[in-house]
């Protein structure tokens, strides 16, 4: 109960000095002031509005994960045990994962329209590589004795992967599913923000609220995408939790 | 020898493979050329970009948004993070706001700095600052008080003072966590400079690819795009640089957080 306090201390505090300068008229009329984001996200809930637009963004930013997370970890679990497999991905993903991702959108724009399609090919670049490296990390680490211990026992080399080395390799996997999913909701932001067909989705609710000095629905869609990557995260750490119910306490939140 | 060429040509196979596949797309004519331009179209735009001078105004800004944002979100962050384990009122008060907040899309925030900062630098410096400034500041907390209690007192029986604790045990134990928070941000800095650029700007190379794509310039698109590419590869590999010269100590290459 203390704890839950302390960790509320500072936010409450800047949510109530927030709204105390603002109503002194002390602060720019961007910021708006919490009370009148919270009517308005409680008008957005009420209409239906703000779950268009966030059903279109998740659609976006999941579909891009799902793709990217599976052939990532799927990619990156077979490098982790086939020799041949990862000498020839290791230098291409070593050589393209320090370059930002996000440069290739006006090329997928190119290509694809400033469709959903360009969006969910983006994200699903991105989200592959923590994935990958996350999966190929976590089968490199696993101890030798492990694998000698399961083939003594007389394991074939299929039975040796899937059951000694996917399941030790997932604390890792996890982890790199955290990291891609936050780049998920980033890209999702960035790629509604530059450029959205068919006005929809929260990025473009945020870019289309500024411009129209709608401070306090921007702030409110703001604060949407916030918690939808909050309770996202939450989410798979519940879900990875349960799954790995047999691991040591790795994923305190 | 005969196996060790036999692996080189492997290991470059795949990367190699791209490049042959990329080129016999854009000749088989199957598809636009427009929309697909070959390798050596692009190495033409590439090298006219620097020719004429185009990229270096963009490249400069990109590069300033990157250095400022970078380098007051390591002063900050690493200060942050030592307060945060020195002092327990610190670390339970931070620590919890830092974790939640973590998996929230900061980036959302930019057209608020747009409001207060402007178009120029300094919205793009303040939103790469705050998106580094969590790596930094939580690598640097955990490796803190992760640093071998022992260690601690060994030093102290040894006489050390705390100053003398704290420069010579603690910031070097610490500093493998440290430089693992500067490497995960590094990157970071060149997305988010680039993705605001994107978003609203007027120089920078995330302006310049936008802008390229937006008037149909496509090779200048892909030359764009390589330029950033190599930027962000150099800044790995500076970090990289510094930070197996710092720690030499680790072998290089080992792991870290």
């Amino acid at each position: 109960m203390r704890r839950a306090l302390e960790a509320l201390a500072l936010p409450l505090a800047v949510i109530a000095i927030w709204e105390v300068l603002a109503a002194a008229g002390a602060l720019p009329r961007y910021v708006s002031r919490p009370s009148a984001i919270g009517a308005e996200l409680w008008q957005l809930a009420r209409s239906g509005d703000i779950v268009e637009h966030a059903a279109v963004s998740l659609y976006r930013s999941m579909t891009g994960l799902l793709i990217g997370a599976l052939s990532g970890i799927v990619l990156g679990l077979l490098s982790g045990a086939i020799r041949p497999v990862a000498i020839f991905f290791d230098p291409l993903v070593a050589f393209t994962n320090p370059v930002p991702k996000i440069a290739i959108l006006p090329v997928l724009i190119v290509w694809f329209g400033i469709t959903d399609t360009s969006k969910i090919v983006l994200i699903a670049i991105t989200t592959f590589y923590p994935c990958f490296l996350a999966a190929y990390a976590g089968v490199r680490q696993v101890q030798p004795a492990w694998i000698w211990a399961a083939r003594n026992m007389g394991a074939r080399a299929d039975q040796v992967f899937l059951k000694v080395l996917v399941p030790a390799a997932m604390p890792h996997v996890v982890g790199g599913l955290r990291i891609a999913l936050a780049l998920a909701f980033i890209l999702m932001f960035a790629s509604e923000a530059i450029g959205t067909a068919h006005r929809a989705g929260l990025g473009f609710l945020v870019i289309f609220a500024e411009s129209g000095g709608r401070f306090d629905l921007m702030l409110s869609a703001i604060a949407t995408i916030g918690l939808l990557g909050f309770a996202a995260d939450r989410l798979l750490l519940v879900a990875a939790r349960r799954v790995l119910r047999w691991q040591p306490e790795v994923f305190r939140a | 020898m005969r196996k060790g060429l036999l692996r080189i040509a492997w290991r470059a196979s795949s990367v190699l493979l791209v490049l042959a596949v990329w080129e016999g797309i854009s000749r088989s004519g199957l598809v636009n050329p427009r929309l697909f331009p070959g390798l050596g179209a692009i190495g033409d735009e590439f090298v006219s970009l620097f020719t004429t001078g185009l990229i270096w105004e963009h490249l400069g800004a990109t590069l300033i948004r990157v250095a400022g944002g970078f380098s007051a979100a390591a002063i900050v962050g690493i200060l942050l993070g030592f307060v945060m384990a020195r002092f327990a009122l610190f670390g339970r008060l931070f620590e919890p706001f830092f974790s939640a907040t973590y998996p929230v899309p900061r980036v959302a925030v930019y057209p608020i700095f747009v409001l207060a900062f402007g178009l120029g630098h300094l919205s793009k410096i303040a939103l790469v600052f705050l998106e580094c400034l969590y790596p930094i500041a939580i690598n640097t907390y955990y490796g803190t008080r992760a640093v071998d209690r022992q260690l601690v007192w060994a030093s102290q029986n040894m006489g050390a003072s705390p100053r003398q604790v704290f420069w010579k045990v603690v910031i070097p134990a610490a500093s493998p966590h440290i430089f693992a928070g500067l490497r995960i941000a590094l990157p970071v800095a060149l997305v988010i400079a680039v993705i605001t650029e994107m978003i609203g700007a007027t120089e920078g190379i995330g302006y310049l690819v936008a802008y390229a794509a937006a008037s149909l310039s496509r090779a200048q698109v892909f030359a764009g795009v390589l330029v950033i590419a190599i930027v962000g590869f150099a800044l790995d590999r500076a970090i990289t640089l510094a930070r197996d010269r710092f720690i030499f100590w680790q072998r290089p290459g080992v792991a870290i957080g």
